[in-house]
């Protein structure tokens, strides 16, 4: 009797799935039929909640039509088993070319090695892969230690000849979060290095995770234990707003400046409105327009940068008020 | 319970009757897996591009009617076995009638370039080009205007194919297993969310210790089977505790299993960060990745295969029949299902209550830790932040599996194919491509279906039984 | 006020009632007897709502009414008292009474009003609980107390009641009684099913007798010369007769031995909190010890403590001139104790199990074979065996044990004990809510195995069952023994009772 329910319970969900998978059915339908000609290109992406890669996922989806490619984008919601688990069904399903934000650069490597071993090519996109044994067809990202560079000299800009006490909100588990603070660190260490007064000083490095809450909180708790702080780096824009956030609350927003990463919508806006200093922007467009190009020059044979780094730029309140995509307001 | 009346001719019919509700009953749910694959096919019915021995040889064939003899001919296949297999067969096929072979291209598209214009240089020519679909929409393949010969393509259901079949089963030997133990929790009217953390603090125990006191990359199978003991152990260890906290303490199940689900998930970030820490030499630098076990052979349970069927799929396999012979046959299974039913009538009974749930909580852990072997293996290494959630996973399987969260009923059958189910639905979305949001959606609902069950089952079970004349297991007093 | 015509009520395999007409009218009250399985507790369902009849109707007050749920039924004021008890245990005696139907002004619980009503209906029924009590500590008689305050607190002008006195002591079963006269004088009817017949003798106008699903006998006790006054004496004989088809020898089994033999368990100055109070006594191999005494006197606890399910605070208990202070049930059972718990549901049986399992419990180390595993062949032969000579009536070995009827289960959990070869059987109650003829096989069960020198403690509220049955009876009252019959056959019931509500003079000091 009891298996008989289940089998109910059972049958009732597979109704719901054949609402869904119906849906998602005629999605994949039209790009087959439509100009998917070439193949198809799977893209595990980091996670879809965080703007910056939907992002490289639609420019991705938009460039590869052009070229005749369809792109199936993932969700590795930052599991890597998850990302493991997506490459292995597109090669099951016999895809051209794997795209990849990898969540673990080295517990990807296995995946990868699969892949290797069926002959499909693998590409990275933003974050690199450094498993041992691994071939990875072609790498587009960002030049993260150059735009820690840039971070650091918008600090020393923004705290002018006073100097002060500096935090930085890390994310140590992202290799590319490991290099916007080492060149953070070399940019506030090469402007220390001649001067005795107004000097910067790096008094802690929090885990502020990336995430939006999570900064808040590390925030938080960063002013009870330094009260005398003058700046903030958020190695991305959500744990840099989740730090003003607590700021805000704590009453110290006009006394810490903010610096934060990646120039995404929210963190323009708050650039916008002077909550934070200025950010290295990415660009997450280009690194999806390039990562397609680059598939399409692999499988035509051509040469092309096996590695290609992004430099950031960076972008303070005056660019924001030309900045055409925000809300401009008085 | 007056059940045989005058009429035997009618009696027996109802007991017939009876006996195909039952087995309609027992078997509905491996009927809605067979519907689900069902479904899953449908939504995955796609062009299939053969790359084997026999359409290399239908490859000769149709080359050798494109072209007749002396054609020079081009051979192009990726560098992997099977394609220098599917190139080999068309090679065969050539030889056999005499066309010569211009060139042979084991590589890229790259390699393909290079070698039309090493072809170019020699003042070769190719007349016709042998390859498979996907290396056909090569741009050197294409542009080379010579005519393209690969195998026709047919259309079957990617969900249908060898390979992802075993990948769903592969994918998700972990949760099964995992499943395993929680079965027997749940039968115990318990729950136990430190599975995920408990999966993740084993495989760091088992990759540091293999690092640091086993040898590292010079590490034997005997240490490294060690280091994974190590794991294993630490896990069951976990279970433990919290066994002890349930069965001695009283402490309710959820909470006792909330808190080592925190304490554990802690215990494999602190020891992750300090391998990494030793790693490079002191200092602050240390981040929650995975700890890389150097070994070749640590890759072996997660990785290896035999006979075609990846080892966890194996263990997995193993671990069932186990699971399934020990809670059928043994008197320990009888004890939990008696516990799980009701324990102080179990206790009356003599059954010792209080080693029995230390047992099953410490099995569950053992269980999860064997998952997080499997885990670490597969990754080559073990992740502090492995199994997150896992809990959720595993716990609707189970209760999908048919088992009732008031415990006492649940079969270990069941929740193999619960979390068969499961994975099915899963791996269903992911290939039809459907977004990770909805596939939350998917399985929230699952689980509320399921659990929902759970409770309407004495109502649903009473009217059915009103319903179906032939089951003789209504009360009448 | 409620007629029944020609219902039937079929449940797969079975006919559970086949045509039944009745009625009942208004200050009545029917009295229904029957066997386990005659249909008694089919008709109720079928008269609350439980269940929907398969054919014939029923009317109340002159109309069909065909109530969809209890609820309905309820809200037409026919209130039922079940077997199962329906009490939240962690709110309390007064909360529980008026839950779903208490005063309130505002949303706001009147607490006062309602603990002056709690205290006015537990009165009546002469129960001595504290309305704020928590149902989380009270005895199962006190529970089932309670749970008919809570059928009377809604007025009901149809009560229905399913074996409401099996764990109510005599006392409480008297004031029981006399409420339910009161209603009917009051003008409401109710319906009193019970396997007493002295309860049905003074309470019941009418008598209706079913057996399979059909009405086989009624009787109406209302003298027509009379004229509302007196009830015509009850033939319980017939009554008897009537309900099993056969006629029974005795009441009670006879004796199959006379001489017992050496001391087999005794206990000494045993005690727990204030429940049990410096117990000691000893019972010698072939004899059945009584142990008599109201609800909550500490009886079980007794059979618990010595047991090992209780933790003692002190006491010792010797089996065969050995100390043995069992400190689990496992340690019990090793020793050779066995325990038929007062609550066969709740402790006796796994309910989600079937028979078979419930049967092979605590025998599985006799069944096994190596590591562990267990012999099912020999598990099965074992069980055929005690099913048949027990005359366990089931389906199929594998039937849930909480599908069978409660003689059926009870000789489960007999049979359990059988297989384990006791020394030592304590039995709690052992035939409460047991139809007449699997109460007689209990009987004759606790006779065979006092014949073959097992020592038997018999605790039974019944005090007929008690005098009847045993050797020697103890009669307690809180927490201690108060008195010591040594021949209950020719006792005085009246006297005993005294003893046990502590008002009788205490005849000896108690014997050891």
């Amino acid at each position: 009797m009891k298996r008989a329910l289940t089998g109910v319970a059972a049958v009732a969900l597979f109704f719901v799935l054949g609402g869904c998978g119906g849906g998602a059915e005629t999605g994949a339908v039209e790009g087959r039929d439509g100009v998917a000609a070439r193949g198809t290109i799977g893209f595990s992406a980091m996670t879809l909640t965080n703007p910056f890669f939907k992002i490289i996922a639609d420019t991705m989806t938009e460039e590869a039509e052009r070229h005749g490619f369809e792109v199936v984008v993932s969700d590795a919601d930052r599991d890597v088993n998850l990302q493991s688990q997506q490459v292995d069904n597109f090669l099951a399903s016999g895809v051209a070319a794997i795209v990849l934000n990898p969540v673990d650069r080295i517990a990807i490597g296995p995946a990868v090695r699969r892949a290797n071993e069926a002959g499909v090519p693998v590409f990275t996109s933003d974050l690199q892969a450094v498993a041992e044994g691994v071939e990875i067809a072609g790498h587009v990202g960002t030049d993260n230690y150059q735009g820690g560079l840039l971070a650091g000299e918008a600090m020393i800009e923004a705290l002018g000849e006073a100097g002060g006490e500096v935090l930085i909100l890390h994310f140590k588990q992202a290799n590319s979060c490991v290099l916007r603070v080492d060149g953070f660190r070399r940019a506030i260490e090469e402007y220390n290095s001649d001067r005795s007064d107004g000097r910067i000083e790096i008094v802690a490095e929090l885990e502020g995770g990336g995430l939006r809450d999570e900064g808040y909180r590390a925030m938080a708790d960063g002013i009870q234990a330094h009260p005398d702080l003058a700046g903030v780096f958020a190695i991305n824009d959500p744990s840099a707003l989740g730090a003003r956030t607590a700021l805000e609350q704590a009453g110290r927003a006009d006394q810490v400046r903010i610096v934060g990463f990646d120039g995404e919508l929210a963190g323009r806006q708050a650039i916008r409105e002077g909550k934070i200093y200025a950010d290295p922007i990415q660009y997450p467009d280009q690194m999806g327009l390039m990562t397609v190009q680059n598939i399409v020059s692999y499988l035509d044979g051509e040469d092309f940068e096996r590695v290609h780094l992004i430099p950031t730029r960076l972008y303070r309140q005056a660019d924001a008020e030309r900045d055409p995509t925000l809300d401009q307001g008085p | 319970m007056p059940e045989e009346t005058a009429q035997p001719v009618r009696g027996r019919m109802r007991r017939l009757l009876s006996g195909l509700v039952d087995l309609a009953g027992r078997r509905l749910s491996v009927v809605v897996l067979l519907l689900l694959c069902l479904i899953s096919s449908a939504a995955t019915w796609r062009e299939q591009n053969p790359i084997t021995k026999r359409a290399g040889a239908a490859v000769a064939r149709q080359v050798l009617e494109v072209c007749p003899v002396p054609c020079e001919v081009l051979v192009v296949v990726r560098d992997t076995a099977v394609d220098r297999a599917f190139a080999a067969a068309i090679e065969r096929g050539l030889a056999a009638a005499g066309a010569p072979i211009a060139g042979r291209v084991f590589g890229q598209p790259r390699d393909v370039r290079l070698e039309f214009e090493r072809i170019a240089r020699a003042g070769g020519s190719v007349d016709a080009i042998a390859t498979h679909r996907i290396a056909s929409e090569w741009g050197p393949v294409r542009s080379a205007g010579a005519p393209v010969v690969a195998p026709g393509s047919y259309s079957w259901p990617t969900f249908l194919t060898p390979r992802n079949l075993l990948n769903v089963v592969n994918q998700n030997a972990d949760i099964a297993i995992i499943a395993l133990g929680m079965t027997l929790v749940i039968l115990t009217a318990g729950i136990d969310l430190s599975v995920g953390s408990l999966l993740a603090l084993a495989g760091v125990i088992a990759a540091v210790t293999a690092q640091e006191w086993f040898g590292g990359a010079a590490a034997s199978p005997a240490g490294l089977l060690a280091a994974m003991l190590l794991g294993v152990a630490a896990a069951a260890l976990g279970g433990l505790l919290s066994g002890t906290m349930v069965a001695a303490f009283r402490v309710p199940p959820f909470v006792a299993t909330l808190g080592l689900m925190m304490l554990a998930r802690g215990l494999a970030l602190i020891l992750a960060v300090g391998h990494q820490r030793r790693l490079v030499g002191g200092g602050a630098e240390g981040t929650p990745e995975a700890v890389r076990v150097g070994a070749p052979a640590f890759a072996w349970l997660g990785n290896g295969s035999a006979l075609g069927v990846p080892n966890p799929i194996l263990l997995m396999l193993f671990l069932f029949v186990a699971a399934h012979l020990l809670m059928t046959r043994t008197m320990f299974g009888r004890y939990v299902y008696a516990v799980g039913g009701n324990p102080e009538a179990a206790r009356l009974s003599g059954v010792p209550v209080t080693a029995v749930l230390l047992a099953v909580y410490c099995l569950c852990g053992a269980f999860a830790g064997l998952a997080g072997i499997v885990d670490a293996s597969r990754f080559e290494g073990g992740r502090p932040n492995a199994g997150e959630l896992y809990e959720l996973q595993v716990i609707a399987a189970v209760v999908v599996g048919g088992a009732s969260l008031a415990g006492g009923r649940g079969r270990i059958s069941g929740t193999l194919i619960g979390a068969m189910i499961i994975a099915v639905i899963q791996n269903g979305l992911n290939i039809a491509g459907v977004a990770s949001y909805e596939q939350k959606v998917v399985f929230g609902a699952l689980i509320l279906a399921a659990v929902l069950l759970d409770r309407l089952q004495p109502k649903i079970a009473s009217r059915r039984a009103r319903m179906t004349r032939g089951s003789t297991s209504t009360p009448v007093q | 006020m409620l007629e029944l015509h020609r219902t039937s009520k079929s449940y797969p395999g079975v006919d559970a009632l086949r045509g039944v007409s009745l009625a009942v009218g208004a200050g009545e009250v029917l009295g229904l007897v029957g066997e386990n399985g005659a249909g008694k507790s089919t008709l109720i369902r079928v008269v609350s709502g439980a269940e929907r009849p398969d054919g014939g109707w029923i009317e109340l007050d002159g109309e069909p009414a065909a109530f969809d749920s209890p609820a309905e039924a309820r809200r037409r004021g026919i209130a039922v008292i079940h077997q199962e008890l329906s009490l939240i245990p962690q709110l309390s005696v007064r909360e529980n009474l008026f839950l779903g139907a208490g005063w309130s002004r505002r949303g706001l619980v009147r607490r006062r009003r309602e603990e002056r009503e709690a205290r006015r209906l537990l009165g009546l029924l002469e129960i001595d609980i504290d309305p704020g009590a928590s149902c989380f500590g009270l005895s199962l008689g006190a529970r089932q107390a309670v749970e008919i305050a809570k059928a009377l607190a809604l007025g009901p002008r149809l009560l229905i009641l399913d074996e409401p006195t099996a764990a109510l002591s005599p006392r409480e079963a008297r004031a029981l009684l006399r409420q339910v006269r009161e209603l009917a004088g009051r003008g409401a009817a109710a319906i009193y099913v019970s396997h007493r017949l002295e309860e049905i003798e003074a309470v019941a106008d009418r008598v209706a007798v079913l057996r399979d699903g059909e009405l086989v006998h009624s009787i109406d006790r209302r003298l027509p010369a009379a004229g509302g006054g007196g009830l015509a004496p009850l033939d319980r004989d017939a009554l008897i007769e009537a309900m099993v088809g056969r006629r029974l020898s005795a009441e009670f089994p006879p004796r199959l031995h006379e001489e017992l033999g050496e001391p087999r368990l005794e206990i000494k100055g045993l005690s727990a909190g204030h429940r049990v109070r410096d117990v000691s006594f000893s019972i010698r191999r072939g004899e059945v010890l009584g142990l008599a005494g109201l609800v909550g006197a500490g009886r079980s606890e007794v059979a618990r403590l010595v047991f090992g399910a209780a933790a003692r605070d002190r006491g010792e208990v010797w089996l065969d001139g050995r100390r043995l202070d069992p400190r689990s049930p496992r340690q019990a059972i090793a020793a050779g104790i066995c325990l038929l718990p007062e609550d066969r549901r709740g402790h006796g049986l796994v309910l989600t199990e079937s028979a078979r399992a419930n049967f092979a419990l605590p025998n599985l180390d006799r069944f096994r074979r190596f590591r562990g595993m267990v012999d099912r062949r020999r598990e099965g032969r074992a069980f055929d065996r005690w099913r048949g000579q027990l005359d366990i009536r089931l389906a199929r070995s594998g039937q849930r044990v909480a599908t069978l009827s409660g003689g059926n289960q009870q000789k489960v959990v007999i049979a359990k004990w059988l297989e384990r070869g006791a020394k030592v059987v304590l039995c709690d109650e052992p035939t409460r809510g047991i139809d007449v003829g699997a109460r007689y096989e209990i009987h004759e069960w606790i006779r065979r195995m006092a014949s073959k020198g097992k020592a038997v403690l018999l605790i039974s509220s019944e005090l007929e069952e008690v005098l009847g049955m045993s050797d020697r009876v103890l009669v307690m009252h809180e927490g201690r023994i108060r008195g010591e019959i040594a021949d209950p056959a020719g006792a005085d019931p009246a006297g005993v009772l005294r003893i046990a509500a502590g008002v009788g003079p205490s005849e000896e000091p108690s014997v050891a």
